[in-house]
């Protein structure tokens, strides 16, 4: 019942003619001698969204900081359209865990804050900021500051932040991790509103398995420390998903007892 | 009934705004006129602190008027406090930003901290003599100190996933120093600023008493040496209200620069 990923995904990715847009070589991190990544190697597709899941403390933020070059990886490498990834040339925005607005930027400041760094036209940064605000609804909070605004709004002006850079890669660790249950799944919703208006390559993490297969069109399953990936999942379920379908929680168990590792 | 808790509320929100300042104002009053009629020859009272300011504009002190002595005084610290703020910001930067700096400036600047502007006021004189510059000199070192203290402190502030944010969008050194750090550190720059402005208002009008011709400072010690009490009074009101104001306007000043703080 549950297929393959590497061809299967290569399969279907062929058919959507969505060219690979990351590649991750042979990613592996030590310090000292403990052994974080063991040797990851994945590739992800232009406008994919892949959910990477795994124990708590299987070394996630450290695969996270690899990508983004807050770290430097042991070995391998990470390529974005065909070179070594680099924060100044290329396009990546991180959604981290807690808040982090920047407490004296307005909203739409720190929406803008990215693209001004990465020198984008001031026509184009108001189109753009205008946009994010409009598809989230935080027109009426434009000229507010963090500290003015509740934590899952603050968060989506993060999100929004990440957005409107229209990055190569955009990561997500976690965002959600914080929010209560009815709040995420508005912004889960929300996240795949903005992933498919915008067509963003996205990288999610998070340790809750029915938030992988409700967002993933593929899950990366990762082992317990030393990281490996131990399965790659294609999951084709129709949108909207139901969270109470047979699939979703068939899908749903399958990746638990994946992920067990007592 | 809802319109009557509102009334309520503000009637007390009145209060507290106005009448008990007053309160206290008329509290000092008062105990001034006690203590001036029942000690006549240590106090004088206030119908003569107000003929002796009269005074000092039909019979002005050193061929100067009140205006002209608060002037000179102001215009010392303002000078003093041009060159601090630059200075002491800047000192506290690469303090608070550089690991070499901290070593070289830091610990040099450690041992000079504690010295009270006061105390340098010998030493100055010894080397520079009565003139203008030693007494802006004087209020420089008295103004610097805290504006160091509180930048440096400021910069250490700064939170990292700010800064991550700033590297993974793609800022180079300067700009996460210019975009991310500096605005972390403002509120404390501007804490540093208004001790700053306190502690050079003090210092100008110890370094005046010692030796001027002109200042608040020298009104006060002509008063005292001329048993003048009414004169020294004059001058230590003016002193009050000019202290006063400086700290309203900063506080004006804070809320234009730092919006973000409430």
């Amino acid at each position: 019942m549950m297929r393959h990923a590497e061809t299967e995904a290569a399969v279907a990715d062929e058919k959507n003619g969505r060219p690979v847009k990351i590649s991750v070589r042979n990613l592996t991190k030590r310090f000292g001698d403990l052994l974080v990544l063991d040797d990851l190697t994945f590739n992800i597709h232009a406008n994919e969204f892949v959910c990477v899941v795994g124990p708590t403390g299987c070394g996630k933020t450290t695969f996270l900081n690899c990508l983004t070059r807050i770290y430097e990886p042991t070995s391998g490498d990470l390529l974005i359209d065909n070179a070594s990834a680099d924060p100044q040339k290329h396009n990546i925005s991180f959604v981290f865990q807690e808040p982090s607005a920047f407490p004296w930027l307005t909203v739409e400041e720190n929406l803008a804050y990215g693209l001004k760094i990465k020198r984008v036209a001031k026509g184009e940064i108001e189109r753009r900021v205008n946009q994010i605000l409009d598809l989230m609804g935080l027109q009426q909070f434009r000229k507010s500051y963090p500290g003015e605004l509740s934590v899952s709004i603050e968060q989506r002006v993060i999100i929004g932040r990440s957005f409107a850079m229209r990055p190569d890669l955009l990561l997500m660790d976690e965002p959600y991790g914080q929010m209560d249950v009815k709040v995420r799944f508005y912004l889960e919703d929300e996240v795949i509103r903005l992933w498919k208006e915008l067509g963003s390559t996205i990288v999610f993490i998070t340790h809750n398995i029915e938030e992988a297969v409700y967002l993933a069109e593929r899950v990366i399953i990762l082992s317990n420390k030393p990281a490996c990936i131990k399965e790659e999942l294609v999951l084709d379920l129709p949108r909207p998903r139901n969270i109470a379908g047979s699939e979703f929680i068939q899908y749903r168990k399958y990746i638990t007892d994946k992920i067990k590792w007592w | 009934m809802m319109n009557l808790e509102e009334k309520k509320k503000s009637g007390l929100e009145l209060f507290l705004y106005w009448g008990l300042p007053i309160l206290a104002i008329l509290l000092v009053v008062g105990g001034w006129l006690w203590f001036a009629i029942s000690n006549p020859r240590l106090m004088p009272n206030p119908l003569q602190v107000y003929e002796r300011l009269i005074r000092t504009f039909t019979r002005p002190v050193a061929k100067v008027n009140l205006f002209g002595h608060a002037f000179a005084s102001l215009g010392r610290v303002l000078m003093a406090l041009v060159f601090a703020w630059v200075i002491g910001i800047v000192l506290g930067i690469l303090i608070g930003w550089s690991r070499v700096c901290k070593a070289v400036i830091g610990t040099i600047f450690e041992i000079i901290r504690p010295i009270p502007p006061i105390a340098w006021i010998p030493i100055v004189i010894m080397w520079f003599g009565i003139e203008e510059f030693p007494k802006v000199l004087l209020v420089f070192i008295g103004t610097f100190v805290p504006l160091v203290i509180n930048t440096a402190a400021g910069i250490g502030l700064v939170d990292k996933i700010n800064i991550d944010v700033g590297k993974i969008f793609g800022g180079n050194r300067f700009q996460i120093l210019a975009q991310i750090v500096i605005p972390t550190a403002l509120p404390s720059i501007f804490a540093g600023i208004r001790t700053s402005v306190s502690s050079g208002w003090t210092t100008v009008l110890a370094a005046e008493m010692i030796a001027a011709q002109h200042g608040l400072g020298a009104l006060v010690t002509r008063g005292w040496q001329g048993s003048d009490m009414a004169l020294v009074m004059v001058a230590v009101i003016t002193i009050a209200i000019i202290g006063a104001f400086l700290a309203f306007s900063l506080n004006k000043l804070e809320k234009w620069v730092c919006p973000w703080t409430k």
